[in-house]
């Protein structure tokens, strides 16, 4: 990405209320709030795919237990999150680990300049919490068939996985392999509206994930005494 | 391109008039959901079909369906983001074509954006009247919009306007009835909590729970009723 232009996708911005119930941001300040109050080991931030996990089993049996808090709002861009996080989800709270899965909404701008806008939101982490660890989740293949929007995630996801080093404070972990089928099509039992995971997609990526964060965590110190467990 | 004469596309109320979404981001997955659907309607025999937009969609990924619709033989026909002139559109093409539920549940009015009250209601009136004319035997239960947004807005007075406007014409109809499913989501000082709408819109498994148990027995005692005999 030259220097000289800015990347769109780069820009923070927040989501205008264009319905006319305001949730974007009811649920952003709510976020903001929890941030007040509680004190999680692992943040997860993106968009309806980490939305949507909370609303599953998963969530309670892997990801509550490692004290996490949910920041996702679905239809985010990269912009959204990266004003959202500028703007007060980052507050107050030192999280160990912080996960984000953003991009696939990202639908005005390329897969250069997506993967662009997610390397923006792993540098401003870095830079506010500058001992924890980040994991970025590929984007997910989408559609029931190939299709263009299959083929600028990958694209984003290649981008990314070069600019990431294995082992460093950034990590890529992609888990698009288990979804498309030897035929092409993805089935409706693992994305039900070929977008979206059900709870049986969701079970497919989570284990990779736990493991990987149960791994970090152990990596990371904490920076304050140990809660009791 | 069926065009129904009885209940035909109403060119002056767009929430009325059948129309496809079009494919804009690129990877055509409403058409794909859609014809999944008419697929589907050859190979089963539903008792119940459940119809409409993410609401509706969203039921069928959590345990309460398992529990309460699959036993029923249902079928979930529900796309997120469709307004009403998308689901009249999806049974006017194809996903009516092949099937004999009993009960219909119609669920959707909340994404049409830009519509007023009449016209969201004419939409819904619209879908109740095709469901009637491709299945005369079938009850349509409309279920009320809910309420949105954390805290009183114009969108919550518009969704309860439009439930008015439905229950008063439902009303007249001998073969669908109006049912409200909202458990009370609104609290005293007005504010709606994230742990039963958890975006402030969609629902989350424990209030799908609430609101699913009496559909459900509603549904039950449709399917309980001899076929000519239905009165809401």
């Amino acid at each position: 990405m030259s220097g000289e232009e800015q990347n769109p996708a780069a820009v923070p911005d927040p989501v205008q209320d264009v319905q006319g119930d305001g949730r974007w941001m009811s649920q952003h300040n709510r976020f903001v709030q929890e941030c007040k109050d509680a004190e999680p080991d692992v943040l997860f931030v993106g968009d309806s795919m980490i939305q949507l996990m909370q609303q599953y089993e998963v969530w309670r049996e892997l990801f509550s237990p490692l004290h996490a808090l949910n920041f996702g709002i679905g239809g985010d861009t990269t912009c959204n999150v990266l004003w959202r996080l500028q703007n007060g989800e980052l507050d107050n709270i030192r999280p160990r680990v912080v996960v984000v899965w953003v991009g696939t909404n990202n639908h005005e701008h390329n897969a250069e300049q997506v993967a662009g806008g997610i390397l923006t939101i792993t540098q401003y982490l870095r830079s506010c919490l500058p001992r924890s660890k980040v994991v970025v989740l590929g984007l997910l293949p989408r559609g029931e068939r190939p299709n263009p929007l299959r083929e600028k995630n990958a694209s984003v996801n290649s981008l990314l996985r070069s600019a990431l080093d294995r082992g460093g404070p950034v990590q890529f972990l992609n888990m698009s392999g288990a979804f498309v089928h030897s035929d092409g099509t993805i089935s409706p039992r693992d994305m039900f509206d070929y977008l979206h995971l059900t709870a049986g997609g969701y079970s497919t990526i989570a284990t990779p994930l736990h493991e990987l964060l149960l791994q970090l965590l152990e990596e990371t110190p904490q920076e304050r005494r140990a809660s009791l467990v | 391109m069926f065009n129904d004469r009885a209940m035909s596309s109403d060119d002056s109320n767009p929430a009325a008039t059948p129309t496809p979404c079009q494919d804009i981001q690129g990877d055509g997955r409403w058409m794909c959901m859609h014809n999944r659907f008419v697929s589907d309607s050859k190979g089963k025999e539903p008792d119940v079909l459940f119809v409409g937009d993410s609401l509706v969609q969203l039921l069928h990924e959590f345990e309460v369906w398992r529990k309460l619709f699959s036993p029923l033989h249902a079928l979930n026909f529900g796309i997120g983001g469709d307004a009403t002139q998308h689901v009249l559109w999806r049974l006017g093409n194809g996903e009516l074509d092949h099937i004999s539920p009993k009960v219909v549940v119609l669920w959707v009015g909340t994404n049409n954006h830009g519509h007023h009250p009449h016209q969201i209601c004419g939409g819904i009136m619209a879908i109740v009247n095709l469901i009637n004319q491709k299945l005369p035997h079938a009850h349509t239960l409309v279920l009320g919009l809910l309420p949105r947004g954390k805290n009183p807005n114009l969108l919550r007075d518009r969704n309860a306007e439009v439930n008015q406007l439905v229950q008063s014409e439902v009303a007249t109809l001998p073969h669908a009835s109006f049912l409200n499913v909202d458990p009370g989501f609104v609290h005293s000082d007005g504010t709606i909590w994230h742990q039963d709408l958890y975006d402030y819109l969609h629902l989350t498994p424990q209030a799908y729970q609430k609101v699913c148990e009496p559909l459900h027995d509603r549904i039950k005692a449709l399917l309980d009723q001899p076929a000519e005999n239905q009165v809401s």
